[in-house]
């Protein structure tokens, strides 16, 4: 092992060296610098090795050949090694990065980015106060000079500002350090600590404000909100290359040194830093909202994670041995995630964050994007979504509920523009300029994107190892899903097959473990998945990015029914909604909607993970806070506590099932998904949430809150969602929005069953998963393959489709006969057993709701087949084909798979209703050979399935006699003669079909939710807007910033 | 006009601040335990008759490490933003004549004053002074000369060769404390010697006139960069 | 009493300097003002290791090495002054650098006038 030391002598020599050769020299010169920063990367790394991996303990260094603290000493533990790791590797990979800037400055210019990194590397090692001081100030200037490598010209502002900041800084810093030596008698932090616990009371006041002033000094250099106007400055000016550093390592530093600090201050600065901290967090996220320039997005978002992270060195008092489990992997995670996002910004142009759409085309660019973006916002398998599952329930534990969810707020608006942001990358037009592909940053970027996946998998392993929660990079499901990341290259019918043969694979291997209930929901996410993949064979070439998200997804709904634990349900909710966002993204006007499913999916999961870590903390069992919790004891969790955990999860798993009020993100984002996408989510995903509503009825069943039972309050939602979404499906001209608002009514439906909490309800849920599942599935097949054929989605536009594509046309009509539970298909079962359901319940009002939706479902599932396929062909689609055969395959399959269920649906239901005897041993169906009774009467799918044939036989027939003669009409029908109008749609009988409805009923589809959560967004954005002008651009502005927030907390402090 | 009261009301907060520390302020009868180490400590372990030379050389050698760095890092940093800026030798305005006492008396002055400098620095553990100090009287007699021919040319790479050779050899030298004796920077690589003695206390008079060079070298290069940019 | 004195001094020098680099605005007369704060500081530091009746850290015949315990002041204060003096000289030299180039660029010394970079 090499001495700590020579990290810092090696990079002063190599500076010092530099000086030697000629000006002109710069390639040697810059050799010379890498070789230097190669050597102290390797010396950390190295140090890293030995602790993490053998275990040793921490080093401290001697310098001068006397003890501390009588001579400064330095110190290398787990953590030292790990932040001097993550310093120099940033600062190696930097240079590699902005070789051309280096090159064209020269030698002075690399030797002060060896002193900045040796500044840096400094800070985190040293155990002495003073000695802090200079590190950071080598810092400072060393920043300063840094600054002049970009070609922005206003860099050099943003230099002057800075160092107006540091001057201001460092006389706080000297203040504080001279009478915190005069109260402790040194300069050692550890002596510090130790004589600050003896201070005579006389002299306690003196060295309580000498430390306010130094734990101000260095939180200033954390750039707290509001008081960092000056750092904002440097991330947007400064060359990309060098805010990488100055984010990642330097972020990194001065965290180190205030954690330092906080040991001499004691538990009763903890909350100053927490404070500090979470007002950092959320503030510089809400002024990020409006921030159009990626490089100062960037640094807002910086700030924001180094202000978590400060908040979660400030709970260490609660987290004890897992803060730095949990600061280090969120720390780790920014470093990596924000040195990679700057290297990256420095291969696209334009500064606009649409300009990254550049970066389409470059799918390991891409990738790496993707990488970051999930590293930062803390996704599961991240560190991050380690740190942030065992900090909320930690807090949740302690009963610190509010600054939970200020966490929780700020992190929804970090992964709200960060994935905003994405979308412009994959949806924007492209800017006419190409990236530039320089070989240095390219390598830099696959190296974070490298490590962010190592990060994950280390922290992983911790987890499993300190903790016992499985490692989720070693999850089957998730990894095979990775693989498709490796399989690219392959074309897409390759990988259709081998996802096909993968989740059936996985399917035919694990389907004897589950229950028959969990089996039902395994069956449509893994079977019901892998049909649905049959029509993606009809893409052509290679589909770069669907599979991995795709398969994403189905990983995710796989670990969701694997899960036994909160924890583990939570991670594989977590990457579901991943993959989705991805998958949903890929349509072509998807941008928005694809948005706003990930921010109320996110938003929901952060209520599940609160809900979660709320029931750990109440549960009676064991100790608290208890380190794993199973989903079955959920049923465990005591009063009060009880109806609010249940309220958490339920709205969670409810944003995910689009109940009314949470809605607004479905209907766009399922119609505008990609044709075999739309099933996907509509006829698949929907039902992740209802299985997370089964899990938390079957456990907490009925709650009651201040005396509302609360799952009478779910019955009503349910019912309005029914009718409403509905009423708002039959005023659709679009037949994939059609679709996907009727899958908000359906949703609604089955909400409404499992809120009857009877026996019956529960069955009527768990048909309507598998009926909506063959449906949904099917219609959006059928319209996706007519809308690819006519090139529209507009109904009005359609028309007589009927002669070109009958196999489309059978399986909408067969579609909507089972949908709108008419006998003789499935969907009249699931009615039946749904009256069935609602007559057995006490309550009646809901119930005329939910009658009322019935018929209204029946209006627009008309309009599919009449507009559609009957009435005039349009001219233009006179030479259509029958949609592709890979669509229609899975069409014809569902055809079939409805006609079975419909007349025995006892398969798959029989066990279920057995299963559900211990949760409602009463109201049970009665089973006898092929017919169903219940108390209320009999059900006989054959006999109806007979009857309705016989019906159907008799008219066609009929109607064939007697229309044996019509003459078909030629299509003359010309309906303006001399004018053109000015919107030729408005002629159409079609459009508008249902207006008259419209004036009666339409006051219920005034898109008022939409205007709800559109003015809360808007809110946001004009506050952050106007907000953001307090930072004034003037630097002066900015240091009294910086007092005014040392006065602040300072009389903050004194108030407390 | 609010600005102005505002960063009043600041100001005085922080005067309010600054008050209670000045209110606490007793100064102590007997030197703390750090302070008691180095008085006791230093003849027999560093050698240095100066205490502060001591502490500043070898017990607190990295702070003077990194002091030396901030010179340095400073240098460069001017030289680097000065360097777009020197169109020296291209059609310059004749220099306003500086005056014959002026040039006379430099030359007088000049070698004294660096000789004054190198003394300083040489016996930096005797007597008050050092290698900063003495690298700044160096620096000044660098100042006398320009002041006395703004046209004077220096060599950047002379300067910029003492410079790297001292700083590169300071570091050795912390190195080889490391190797030979207890630790980086200690002094002890050499004899100690007799306390009061010019070759004593080890490695601190070599050391201190490494920093003194340096420094002067740094302080001249800053001075040669400012007085070469361009006049606006 | 003599300690309490200088460092109120150095107190005043501060908040004088703060006071002038945060109201003038042009970079020059901010730099000086930042200069006159250091001092400040590097009074103040002095000050608290000033202790009466003592004598300079330095071993000589008037004090030898056996009574250094009593006889010296604090020799820390002192080593650290050195220090922060370098150091502010450094920055110093590094700020009016950067005001030549800013006035090189844009012509002002107005530190109001530097404010392309904002919001």
């Amino acid at each position: 092992m090499v001495s700590a030391i020579f990290i810092l002598a090696a990079a002063l020599a190599a500076a010092f060296l530099l000086g030697l050769l000629k000006d002109e020299q710069r390639g040697v010169a810059y050799a010379i610098t890498l070789l230097a920063l190669a050597f102290m990367t390797w010396i950390s790394a190295d140090w890293t090795w030995a602790f993490a991996m053998d275990g040793a303990a921490s080093v401290d260094i001697f310098t001068a050949g006397t003890e501390p603290p009588f001579a400064i000493n330095l110190r290398v533990g787990l953590a030292e090694a790990v932040l001097t790791l993550i310093i120099s590797l940033t600062a190696l990979l930097s240079a590699l990065a902005m070789k051309d800037a280096l090159l064209a400055l020269g030698r002075r210019a690399m030797a002060v980015l060896l002193v900045a990194t040796l500044a840096f590397c400094g800070i985190v090692l040293t155990r002495d106060i003073f000695n802090l001081f200079v590190f950071f100030e080598l810092a400072a200037i060393s920043t300063g000079g840094l600054i002049l490598l970009s070609d922005d010209e206003r860099a050099l502002a943003a230099g002057f500002k800075y160092l107006i900041v540091s001057q201001v800084i460092s006389i706080l810093l000297l203040i504080g350090i001279i009478f915190a030596y005069h109260a402790t008698g040194t300069l050692n932090i550890d002596g510090m600590a130790d004589a600050a616990q003896s201070i005579l009371p006389g002299s306690r006041q003196a060295f309580m404000l000498a430390f306010f002033l130094m734990f101000m000094a260095l939180v200033a250099e954390l750039k707290p909100f509001p008081a960092n106007g000056w750092a904002l400055d440097i991330y947007e000016s400064a060359h990309p290359a060098y805010s990488a550093i100055f984010s990642a390592a330097g972020g990194a530093a001065a965290l180190y040194a205030v954690d330092k600090l906080l040991l001499v201050g004691g538990t009763a600065w903890l909350p100053a830093a927490t404070g500090i901290g979470v007002v950092t967090f959320v503030g510089a996220n809400l002024l990020a909202l409006p921030q159009t320039n990626d490089r100062r997005l960037l640094g807002y978002s910086s700030v924001a994670q180094i202000g978590l992270i400060l908040t979660v060195l400030g709970q260490r008092d609660v987290l004890g041995d897992l803060t730095g489990f949990v600061a280090l992997g969120l720390l780790l995670a920014h470093s990596v995630a924000k040195a990679g996002l700057y290297w990256l910004s420095s291969l696209v142009a334009g500064r606009e964050l649409s300009a990254w759409a550049a970066l389409r085309g470059h799918p390991l660019m891409i990738f790496a994007f993707a990488t970051f973006l999930c590293l930062l916002v803390g996704l599961p398998p991240f560190p991050g979504f380690y740190a942030k599952w065992e900090l909320a329930r930690v807090l949740a534990a302690e009963g610190r509920i509010a600054l939970l969810a200020l966490i929780l707020f700020g992190a929804l608006i970090e992964a709200t523009y960060l994935f905003r942001w994405f979308g412009y990358t994959i949806k924007r037009d492209k800017p006419a300029e190409d990236i530039a592909c320089a070989s240095g940053n390219v390598i830099a970027i696959c190296v974070a994107a490298v490590t962010g996946w190592v990060l994950g998998y280390l922290w992983g392993d911790a987890a499993n190892v300190m903790l016992g929660r499985g490692n989720l990079l070693l999850a089957l499901p998730l990894l095979f899903a990775l693989a498709f990341l490796l399989l690219e290259w392959l074309p897409a019918w390759t990988k259709n097959m081998l996802a096909i043969a993968g989740l059936v694979g996985y399917f035919a291997l694990t389907w004897g473990d589950y229950d028959p209930l969990r089996l039902i929901f395994f069956v449509i996410f893994l079977i019901g998945g892998a049909v649905i993949l049959l029509a993606s064979f009809h893409a052509h070439g290679r589909r770069v990015g669907f599979y991995p998200a795709a398969m994403l997804m189905y990983a995710g709904m796989t670990m969701l029914i694997e899960a036994t634990d909160t924890f583990g349900f939570f991670a594989a909710w977590e990457i579901l909604t991943v993959g989705s966002y991805f998958l949903i993204l890929r349509g072509k006007h998807s941008e928005p909607h694809a948005l706003s499913y990930l921010v109320f999916s996110l938003g929901g999961a952060f209520l599940i993970l609160a809900g979660f870590a709320l029931a750990a903390s109440g549960a009676p069992l064991g100790v608290s806070p208890r380190l794993t919790f199973a989903l079955s004891e959920l049923a465990q969790v005591a009063q009060p506590l009880a109806p609010w955990v249940f309220l958490l999860l339920a709205i969670g798993f409810m944003t995910k099932t689009a109940a009314i009020g949470l809605h607004i993100w479905l209907p766009g984002a399922h119609a505008e998904a990609e044709t075999d996408v739309s099933p996907m989510v509509s006829g698949i995903l929907l039902k992740a949430g209802l299985f997370g509503l089964f899990i938390l009825l079957m456990s907490m069943g009925k709650q009651q809150l201040y005396g509302i039972e609360l799952t009478y309050v779910m019955l009503w939602i349910g019912a309005i969602t029914a009718l409403l979404g509905n009423l708002m499906a039959i005023f659709q001209e679009d037949a994939k929005r059609l679709l996907a608002y009727s899958s908000i009514g359906q949703m609604g439906y089955a909400l409404f069953g499992l809120a009857l909490m009877n026996h019956l309800g529960w069955l009527m849920a768990l048909m309507f998963v598998i009926n909506h599942y063959i449906y949904k599935s099917m219609l959006f097949l059928s319209v996706g393959g007519v809308a690819k054929r006519t090139g529209t989605r507009a109904m009005y536009q359609m028309g007589g489709l009927i002669a070109l594509m009958p196999l489309s046309f059978i399986a909408v009509l067969i579609g909507i006969i089972a949908m709108s539970g008419v006998p003789p298909l499935s969907g009249f079962g699931g009615r039946w057993i749904f009256y069935n359901a609602i007559l057995e319940s006490e309550y009646r009002l809901p119930m005329v709701v939910i009658f009322l939706s019935g018929p209204i479902a029946f209006l627009y599932l008309f309009r599919l087949i009449h507009t559609i396929f009957l009435g005039q062909l349009k001219d233009e689609h006179r030479k259509l084909k029958e949609a592709p055969f890979w669509i229609v395959l899975p069409q014809m399959i569902y055809v079939v798979l409805l006609l079975a269920f419909a007349v025995v649906p006892g398969i798959a239901l029989r066990r279920v209703d057995e299963y559900m005897n211990q949760f409602f041993p009463t109201g049970g169906l009665n089973w006898s050979g092929l017919n169903i009774s219940s108390p209320y009467g009999y059900w006989d799918p054959i006999a109806i399935m007979i009857i309705v044939g016989c019906i159907f036989m008799t008219l066609f027939l009929w109607l064939l006699f007697v229309n044996r003669k019509a003459q078909k009409v030629k299509q003359f029908n010309i309906v303006f003669a001399a004018e053109r109008p000015y919107r030729p749609e408005t002629t159409h009988f079609a459009w508008n079909f249902f207006a008259p409805y419209r004036k009666a009923l339409g006051f219920l589809v005034q898109p008022f939710v939409t205007q709800f959560w559109g003015a809360i967004t808007d809110t946001l954005h004009t506050g952050a807007d106007i907000a953001r002008r307090f930072y004034t651009g003037n630097g002066q502005t900015y240091a009294i910033h910086l007092l005014g927030f040392v006065v602040a907390v300072y009389l903050f402090a004194r108030g407390i | 006009m609010i600005r102005r009261a505002v960063v009043l009301a600041l100001v005085l907060a922080m005067g309010a601040i600054f008050a209670t520390l000045l209110a606490g302020y007793a100064p102590d009868g007997d030197l703390n335990l750090t302070a008691r180490y180095y008085a006791d400590r230093t003849a027999p372990d560093i050698g240095s008759a100066n205490i502060v030379t001591a502490i500043i050389v070898t017990y607190r050698g990295l702070d003077t490490l990194g002091e030396v760095t901030v010179l340095f890092l400073s240098a460069t940093i001017v030289g680097l933003v000065l360097a777009g800026g020197r169109r020296r030798e291209t059609a310059q305005r004749p220099p306003v004549p500086v005056g014959e006492l002026l040039t006379t008396g430099s030359r007088f002055l000049v070698p004294l004053i660096m000789l004054l400098g190198v003394y300083v620095f040489v016996n930096g553990h005797l007597t008050p002074g050092g290698g900063f100090q003495g690298g700044a009287v160096v620096a000044s007699g660098v100042l006398l000369m320009l002041l006395a021919d703004p046209l004077k040319h220096f060599s950047h790479r002379l300067i910029a060769a003492v410079e790297s050779v001292a700083g590169f050899a300071y570091v050795v030298i912390g190195v080889l404390g490391l190797v030979l004796a207890g630790g980086f920077l200690d002094n002890r690589i050499l004899p100690l010697g007799e306390l009061g003695a010019l070759a004593s206390a080890g490695a601190i008079p070599l050391i201190y006139s490494l920093v003194g060079l340096k420094v002067g070298a740094e302080f001249s290069s800053m001075l040669a960069s400012l007085s070469e940019t361009e006049e606006l | 009493m003599i300690a309490q004195i200088a460092m109120a001094t150095g107190f005043a020098l501060i908040l004088i300097g703060l006071y002038g680099a945060l109201t003038n605005h042009n970079l020059l007369r901010m730099i000086v003002a930042f200069t006159i704060a250091d001092t400040g500081v590097n009074i103040v530091i002095v000050a608290v290791g000033y202790m009466a009746g003592r004598t300079a850290p330095i071993l000589d015949a008037a004090v030898p090495a056996a009574e250094a315990a009593q006889r010296i002041i604090d020799p820390v204060p002192q080593a650290l002054v050195l220090t922060a003096i370098v150091i502010g000289l450094g920055i110093t030299a590094l700020m009016l650098a950067y005001a030549y180039k800013l006035y090189q660029k844009k012509r002002t010394l107005d530190i109001g006038k530097l404010t392309e970079l904002k919001w």
